[in-house]
């Protein structure tokens, strides 16, 4: 406690260097809490939007489904057995198709979906068929992509079971605006009834969404997908955006790291008559070296304190305001919203506090062993090499 | 005469390192100090004199020979110890001062207080005490750098004097003042000496410290070659 009392002192005493120091690293607390905090925020935003519009509590695939090859679509759809808790579940149907807006060929899935389907955000209802035309629904992005609007009419391509060409005028009846670009880009929702007969596949589904309430069993030909399992993937590609900015913030620390080094060598030598004092006046040789690193590590110390008074309320107000992404990120095929809103938990906070301050006290430590080796007549008289 | 006895040393040789020879700065030291001397190593630059007081201090050991003090030998304490000694029973006053920049003229005289654990009050007290003795109550929150050098040198007497050691080792504190500042601290000096009963061991060349001395030793060549009490004991 009493080293601690004199490491403050002295470090407050150095004056204007403890204070770029202190600067330096209050700054790289920031950036490492915003950008881990944006990220989080994000993976938050993005989980809860994708349950929302596409995952639902699981989802129930046929066993020849692979969302990464469209080949599969061909085989993956069938009936669900009389054993499965179906009243639970909404049935999708997919198939491979074509869309010819301004007579350009754009390949897509047509998607079949019950109108009336409540699980999922999707505005369904607008697929209810009160005209002889087929309704359909597309994102904002597939809109955007295409140049369709509501109420255009697009001429679409498909095959039937038996691998036919079939087409037919459909009409865009409404465009929803989702963060989640998975249901989006390249598609098109059309009601389930309509879908299953263009497609003679009757009562057929590719695979059902879980509501709340629905236990999953084991069924024939069907494999249940958690909720958890279809946001792994998510949630990998999101975290995987941390490594990113852990470059940058290691940098940024790094600077502020090798400033507290450097001002810890520099100070040792020069300070050399003042620790020869600490030891005529009984201190021990490691007493002085505690008390040297102390006043290294203080510095992250200041630093959060220093770090608080202008970040705390920086870091509040980006929470609130949410903060743009580049809309270039959209085009991964990544769910993410225009304005994410950073989400810092408590082990993120404790976390960096953590890291700074073992990592300042290592760097302070480091240089501050030499002490240990010093003659106290040689340091007195300010002749250690 | 025995009990008194608080300073030995006895066949004292301290070689250093010298490229890759020896220098030898000291050779074969034979010398007793009893308590409440207020002695002095005089000689010329380079005889041994900050070399010996360096020894008795703890903060440098014997090449050869032995150094008891206060019943302990030099050669045998650990670091702990030393700095433990030197913490309670040695003060160090230096030509240079040597006071901690970053505190006040009250915290540098508290810092051997603080370092021993000594309770809040006790320290108070005698942190007060020991700027009265060199009159500085009134610089109680001054930086050093505010300091002239007889205030200076007169804080690190108060630095030195604050535990109440039984020795107290003055390499040159005379040497960077004027002649009044010079005098003032030597009278402060004795006054303690007498009032406490400290054994002051001082190094110099300074004819105005020598006349307040009462006894000298005179080094050469790292050799004693006089040892003259001043005055009759009384
Ligand atoms: N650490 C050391 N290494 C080498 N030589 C030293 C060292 N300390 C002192 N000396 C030498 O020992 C001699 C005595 O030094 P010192 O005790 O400082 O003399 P004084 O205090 O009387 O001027 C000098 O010649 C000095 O150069
Ligand atoms: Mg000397």
């Amino acid at each position: 406690m009493l080293t601690f009392k004199l490491a403050l002192k002295n470090l407050l005493g150095a004056g204007m260097r403890t204070w770029l120091n202190v600067a330096v690293l209050s700054l790289a607390y920031i950036v490492i809490i915003f950008y881990n905090g944006l990220i989080d925020g994000w993976n938050q935003q993005a989980r809860h939007d994708s349950i929302l519009w596409e995952y639902g509590q699981g989802q129930l695939w046929h066993q020849s489904y692979d969302p990464y090859d469209p080949f599969t679509l061909q085989e993956a759809h069938g009936t669900l057995p009389q054993s499965a808790d179906s009243k639970a579940l909404i049935p999708i149907l997919i198939t491979q198709g074509s869309i010819y807006p301004q007579g350009r060929m754009q390949s897509v899935q047509l998607k079949g979906i019950p109108p009336h389907q409540q699980l999922l955000a999707l505005p369904t209802h607008s697929l209810d068929n009160t005209t002889h035309v087929m309704p359909a629904l597309i994102g904002k992005r597939m809109a955007n992509t295409t140049k369709l609007r509501k109420g255009d009419q697009v001429l679409i391509r498909w095959r039937d079971k038996n691998g036919t060409f079939d087409a037919r005028e459909i009409v865009i009846t409404e465009i929803f605006d989702s963060d989640v670009s998975s249901i989006d880009n390249g598609q098109v929702w059309l009601p389930l009834q309509g879908l299953q007969e263009m497609t003679g596949l009757q009562e057929q589904a590719t695979l059902w969404v879980a509501g709340g309430g629905y236990q999953p069993t084991s069924l024939e030909h069907w494999k249940f997908q958690s909720q958890d399992a279809l946001l792994a993937n998510l949630d990998a590609v999101i975290q995987s955006k941390k490594a990113s900015g852990f470059i940058i913030y290691t940098l940024l620390l790094g600077i502020a790291l090798l400033a507290i080094f450097d001002t810890q060598v520099l100070s040792i030598f020069r300070r050399q008559k003042e620790i020869g004092t600490y030891m005529a006046l009984g201190m021990t040789r490691l007493q002085v070296v505690g008390l040297f690193t102390l006043e290294g590590g203080a510095n992250s110390l200041l630093a959060t304190v220093v770090g608080s008074l202008y970040g705390v309320p920086l870091l509040l107000y980006l929470a609130n305001t949410g903060f743009a992404m580049p809309a270039a990120s959209d085009n991964y095929g990544l769910t993410i919203a225009e304005r994410i809103y950073p989400v810092y938990s408590v082990g993120l906070i404790l976390g960096t506090i953590a890291l700074v301050v073992i990592a300042a006290t290592l760097v302070s430590f480091l240089p501050s062993r030499k002490i240990a080796k010093m003659n106290p007549t040689l340091a007195l008289k300010g002749k250690v090499q | 005469m025995e009990k008194n006895k608080i300073i030995s040393i006895e066949h004292l040789t301290k070689r250093f390192p010298v490229g890759k020879g020896e220098f030898t700065a000291l050779k074969d030291i034979n010398l007793e100090f009893r308590k409440g001397e207020f002695a002095g190593l005089v000689g010329p630059s380079g005889s041994g004199k900050t070399t010996m007081l360096n020894i008795i201090g703890s903060l440098d050991s014997p090449s050869e020979g032995k150094a008891m003090v206060l019943g302990r030998s030099i050669a045998d304490l650990s670091h702990q110890e030393a700095a433990a000694l030197r913490n309670r029973h040695i003060g160090f006053i230096f030509q240079e001062y040597h006071l901690l920049p970053v505190y006040t003229v009250y915290e540098n005289v508290e810092f051997s207080l603080l370092l021993q654990g000594m309770e809040a009050s006790k320290r108070k007290k005698a942190v007060m005490e020991a700027l009265e003795w060199v009159d500085l109550t009134d610089k109680v929150d001054s930086k050093p750098a505010k300091l002239s050098g007889g205030e200076s040198q007169r804080v690190a007497i108060a630095r030195a004097m604050v535990k109440r050691p039984e020795i107290l080792l003055a390499d040159e504190p005379s040497a960077n003042l004027d002649a009044k500042n010079a005098h003032n601290i030597l009278q402060l000096m004795k006054k303690l000496n007498q009032e406490l009963e400290t054994t002051f061991i001082f190094s110099t060349h300074d004819e105005k410290v020598m006349q307040y001395l009462d006894r000298i030793i005179s080094l050469e060549d790292g050799k004693v070659v006089k040892d003259e009490k001043m005055k009759v004991e009384f």
